[in-house]
């Protein structure tokens, strides 16, 4: 396995500063061209999100009308009134927020306890257990096998489902490992002097100093649960279970929750409001985004640096 | 850069020490257990969770029921050799998944990979401040968004009274039936998946432009070069290598569509276009119970995408230096 050059640059990426500005002299018309591109690329990047936006927070006549294009008509908030109520949206909340924090808990542990022994120089078969971590990365059983498994194991329609087998990544222990590498020897050797055993090395000296890439595995960990609908999908028919992902996807995608029959006594308001059925999926969508569009640009570092890890590596 | 390129990614020679510190034999087997220890549950986890799948992949062999062994000796389990393979070839839905799933990767590859090289390049020419960085912030997010939040904004752009089709009604043109119509479908594919995923694969080229020195530019510029100039003769070339690779790779995916993103978008009316050998794997063997025959199908793709990825991989040693293994 490559270590010692790949730690370094590991060390680098870590200790990097920013780039020093550098100005490029040049003509004032092709700076102009290249800032309305740039400024064109956000509008087509980010006006989706706006559309959805200001759709939600229309007046329902003008979205009905299909007038709403560049900014909100007739700001009106009912959609989110209404949607607020469904209580099913609420224990979707919950159940993505345990299933994120269990998550990221296990993924941690898992990734500092596999690191941490293929970190030890003298490790006896170290070349065999990293091979043992590699071959799963490019062979898998595939859906249906790990489907059956699931079952025979007796997970299936359990919140376990969405935990367990996620709970390990073989990508997050290697990046945490090529952490550890770059940390001194002497670090650790004079732990050992004081007479701590390898647990106590691990948590007290070790897993204090590797907060950055920590923070890199947990960040796309969150994301990653976050955004995960699939195995909900195959695994947790029980509704009751559901993350938010699937809530999603059984009032926007699929459309098996009218979302008008929601909330029977508000059934006869709700038709005269004229709220239509898209104005609830747009503020369902937005309420439910919001959490990683505001808090993404503070973590945008790790997920950068985490992209960049990946390619030493990938 | 070349040389940069091939420090970061060369194998080093790494040799294996042993400090010499009088560790007897005895205290060394200790240590050892204890570390086997700390990674006794991830290994037991991966090979549950990794292995035992990948054994099971013998029921493609079988004619599988559910709740029986993945293999029994008691002469229970019916062995059909490569009949389920040789089904699936032979039938109907072969030709069409195969073409199907090649035509959304090749789209997304024969679009979508310029893009990010051509954005980075307009990025890198813009001044560092805080435009540029919203600019680059803007382009990363949709790649954030879950996969269902996008599925369900396209559908609704789509629909005969979205978005898209209250657009082209400006225009004074009939509205199209988007989500129906099969003719569009690798069009709202292709376009929806580099949306979201541009921006993000620009970064790899980003930082390998920032890691070129500013007084390569200097001089360049004390030599007449002009602002394109520059980035012809300095700028690309110091991307090259990562170009290279990455086009490789994204060579070695080409039968590899976005399954998830095609599950939540496509429908009966369009499955002629959009139904892909994952897709189909997912209806017909999962939903459908088919184990032994989906399983068979999913081994038929995983083979080719290796082989696939295999190629890539020897021809990116060869010429690049950078390998996968």
């Amino acid at each position: 396995m490559h270590c010692g050059r790949e730690a370094n640059d590991l060390k680098q990426l870590f200790n990097r500063k920013r780039n020093p500005n550098k100005i490029k002299q040049g003509s004032y018309v092709a700076d102009f061209i290249f800032y309305v591109l740039a400024l064109l690329i956000c509008l087509i990047t980010l006006y989706p999100f706006y559309y959805v936006v200001i759709m939600s927070i229309s007046s329902p006549a003008e979205v009905a009308a299909a007038n709403v294009t560049l900014y909100p008509k007739g700001l009106y908030f009912g959609s989110y009134k209404f949607i607020v109520k469904d209580p099913n949206l609420w224990s979707a909340y919950l159940n993505t927020i345990i299933y994120v924090v269990i998550g990221t808990v296990l993924n941690c542990l898992a990734a500092v306890l596999g690191a941490y022994p293929l970190s030890v120089k003298n490790l006896a078969g170290r070349k065999w257990v990293v091979r043992y971590l590699i071959i799963p990365m490019y062979f898998s059983g595939g859906l249906i096998p790990s489907y059956l498994l699931i079952n025979k194991l007796g997970l299936y329609n359990t919140r376990w489902a969405l935990i367990i087998p996620g709970a390990v990544s073989i990508w997050n222990i290697i990046l945490v490992r090529s952490y550890f590498l770059t940390i001194p020897e002497s670090i650790k050797e004079s732990a050992f002097i004081d007479g701590a055993n390898h647990i106590q090395t691990l948590f007290k000296i070790i897993v204090p100093i590797s907060k950055p890439i920590l923070a890199v595995i947990s960040i796309y960990t969150i994301v990653g649960i976050w955004n995960n609908f699939f195995t909900a999908l195959v695994y947790l028919p029980n509704e009751k279970l559901h993350p938010l992902q699937m809530y999603l996807y059984r009032v926007v995608v699929q459309q098996t929750v009218d979302l008008k029959k929601m909330a029977l006594e508000d059934t006869r308001r709700a038709v005269d409001l004229m709220l239509s059925n898209i104005q609830l999926k747009y503020s369902i969508i937005v309420f439910t985004t919001l959490p990683i569009i505001f808090t993404y640009p503070f973590f945008q570092k790790y997920f950068i640096k985490g992209a960049l890890l990946g390619s030493l590596k990938e | 850069m070349d040389t940069k390129f091939r420090r970061k990614f060369n194998k080093p020679k790494y040799q294996e020490l042993d400090t010499g510190k009088s560790t007897s034999k005895l205290r060394s087997l200790s240590n050892n257990a204890q570390l086997y220890l700390i990674m006794l549950p991830v290994l037991i986890h991966i090979f549950i969770f990794c292995y035992i799948p990948m054994y099971g992949l013998v029921i493609a062999f079988q004619d599988y029921y559910p709740g029986k062994p993945f293999i029994a000796f008691d002469g229970s389990v019916k062995w059909v050799g490569l009949k389920h393979f040789t089904e699936f070839i032979q039938g109907p839905y072969f030709k069409r998944l195969m073409v199907n799933t090649f035509r959304l990767s090749f789209f997304y590859f024969a679009f979508g990979f310029f893009i990010p090289i051509l954005f980075a390049l307009l990025i890198n020419e813009l001044r560092d401040g805080f435009f540029k960085k919203f600019v680059q912030t803007a382009s990363y997010l949709p790649y954030f968004i879950s996969t269902v939040v996008v599925a369900g904004m396209v559908l609704s752009f789509i629909n005969v009274d979205g978005m898209v089709n209250t657009i082209i009604q400006a225009f004074g043109r009939e509205p199209i039936p988007l989500n129906t119509d099969p003719n569009y479908y690798p069009a709202i594919y292709t376009i929806t998946n580099i949306w979201r995923t541009f921006g993000w694969n620009s970064i790899l080229y980003l930082s390998a432009m920032a890691s070129v020195d500013p007084s390569l530019y200097e001089a360049a510029r004390v030599d007449g070069a002009n602002r394109f100039e520059q980035m012809i003769h300095i700028t690309i070339p110091s991307i090259q290598s990562t170009i290279f690779v990455l086009l490789i790779f994204a060579i070695g995916g080409l039968l590899s569509a976005n399954t998830e993103f095609i599950l939540l978008t496509y429908n009966p009316a369009v499955y002629e276009t959009a139904d892909v050998i994952g897709t189909y794997v997912y209806r017909d063997g999962l939903l459908g119970g088919n184990f032994s025959s989906g399983t068979a199908v999913s081994i038929i793709t995983s083979t080719i995408n290796f082989a696939l990825l295999y190629i890539a991989n020897t021809i990116s040693r060869k010429y690049s230096d950078y390998a996968l293994w």
